[in-house]
């Protein structure tokens, strides 16, 4: 009976509301109870912290202030770029880019699962994440939300192998469709005619079709392409721009204006 | 029969197990990790048949796929069948030596292990790599610390 149970949810029912209800429930919970396991080591890192010497913390200080300014004057640039843009497109009538919805959250945890890349966002519904959003590191897309509980949510990073996403690369505006691996710092584009053009070094960004994950947003960075002779395709290999099993701080693009309108895939 | 005693101690030392689960590992050794709450189970099944069966291998599979994120009833099968091969072999496993206990829960690990390997093909949800087969190997290392804990608190609180 039992048995029986478990094979029919697995096969017929695994997107029935109730079995999702279990689920999204579970989230919140083992996102509670992990951070009571790890209470012990978030204070010891915490007690780390704060006898960390003054020297250390002037230093970084005055490292961030530097990242600062280097930034603000990027943003400067970026700023007149926008404005530029969108007169352009005023210009061409189209419809005028807002700034997409941001939610910071951080990585609290990792599917112990070893064929998985899942994580747990400390951020859930509530927060207003929803099923399907994008998740950005600090360089670029890093994944999507796939289960959101009250409070927390579980994000599948772009690496995992049953995931895939469109891409296009920034040099020559190529369509292709980057899978994951299985490897943390490893994607994998098949299906490419081995005649194309693509070089390592190449950055990858999101396309926008499928409507999942809005335009632009860098992915990754061609490593190498791998023509072998006769074969008719290419196997290209690229690196993640943002490095999937460091940091801990994530963005949540909780509305993209790209979207606004746009028919549901 | 006789009455049920202590029997907290049995679900207290699984769901210890199940949080061991939760302890944080980097990215590529999560695959070493041995699987307490299943020999947990199977030790908890040896020693007490009649208390701990096919249903509480049920519940420890659904609490694994709820904590790793994976479907429902991904887990389940697996130890249910491990279960259910242990329930009708425990005279004879009990009579064991250790070395001969701890192949026995290898074969019955690797069981499970490759029934839940073949239905996340059946669903499409990545499978373990063959490198698995080195946290299995781990899992087993395991067993006899981890029976020898759980036999003194079962005689400690004297479960039955």
């Amino acid at each position: 009976m039992l048995t029986l149970l478990c094979l029919s949810i697995l096969f017929i029912f695994r997107d029935h509301s109730r079995v999702t209800a279990v689920q999204r429930g579970a989230v919140d919970a083992i996102a509670f109870t992990n951070k009571v396991v790890l209470a012990p080591f978030d204070a010891w890192d915490s007690l780390l912290d704060s006898v960390r010497s003054r020297t250390a913390l002037q230093d970084e200080v005055l490292r961030l202030q530097q990242e600062n300014r280097v930034l603000k004057g990027q943003a400067q640039r970026v700023a007149s770029l926008l404005s530029e843009n969108a007169r352009y497109k005023a210009l061409l009538n189209s419809a005028r880019d807002i700034e997409d919805e941001l939610i910071a959250a951080q990585i609290s945890s990792v599917s112990p699962d070893p064929a998985r890349h899942l994580v747990m966002l400390d951020k859930g519904a509530a927060d207003g994440v929803e099923e399907g959003q994008p998740v950005l590191g600090a360089e670029g897309l890093i994944g999507q939300i796939v289960l959101v509980g009250e409070y927390n949510s579980r994000a599948l990073l772009i690496t995992d192998s049953a995931h895939a996403l469109p891409v296009q690369v920034n040099r020559s505006g190529l369509r292709a469709i980057a899978e994951g691996s299985g490897d943390i710092d490893r994607l994998v584009i098949r299906h490419l005619a081995a005649t194309t053009d693509i070089r390592a070094g190449d950055l990858l960004v999101t396309s926008g079709l499928g409507g999942r994950f809005p335009h632009g947003y860098p992915v990754a960075r061609v490593t190498n392409v791998e023509i072998a002779v006769g074969d008719a395709f290419a196997v290209v290999s690229a690196a993640p721009a943002s490095a999937l099993d460091r940091g801990r701080h994530v963005l949540v693009v909780a509305q993209s204006s790209q979207f606004e309108g746009a028919i549901a895939p | 029969m006789t009455r049920a005693q202590a029997v907290w101690v049995i679900y207290a030392s699984l769901a210890g197990a199940l949080l061991f689960t939760l302890l944080p590992l980097p990215m590529d050794w999560r695959g070493l990790r041995p699987d307490v709450a299943t020999l947990a189970l199977f030790y908890w099944v040896l020693a007490l048949p009649h208390r701990v069966g096919v249903a509480t291998a049920f519940t420890v599979g659904v609490a694994q796929d709820l904590i790793e994120g994976a479907p429902l009833g991904l887990s389940s099968p697996g130890l249910m069948l491990a279960t259910l091969l242990l329930l009708f072999n425990y005279q004879r496993i009990r009579q064991f030596d250790l070395l001969q206990q701890s192949l026995a829960i290898l074969v019955l690990m690797l069981l499970s292990a490759g029934i839940e390997q073949w239905l996340r093909n059946g669903i499409a949800v990545p499978a373990v790599p063959w490198a698995g087969v080195a946290g299995i190997i781990c899992s087993v290392l395991c067993w006899v610390p981890i029976r020898t804990i759980l036999r003194h608190s079962r005689r400690y609180y004297e479960v039955y």
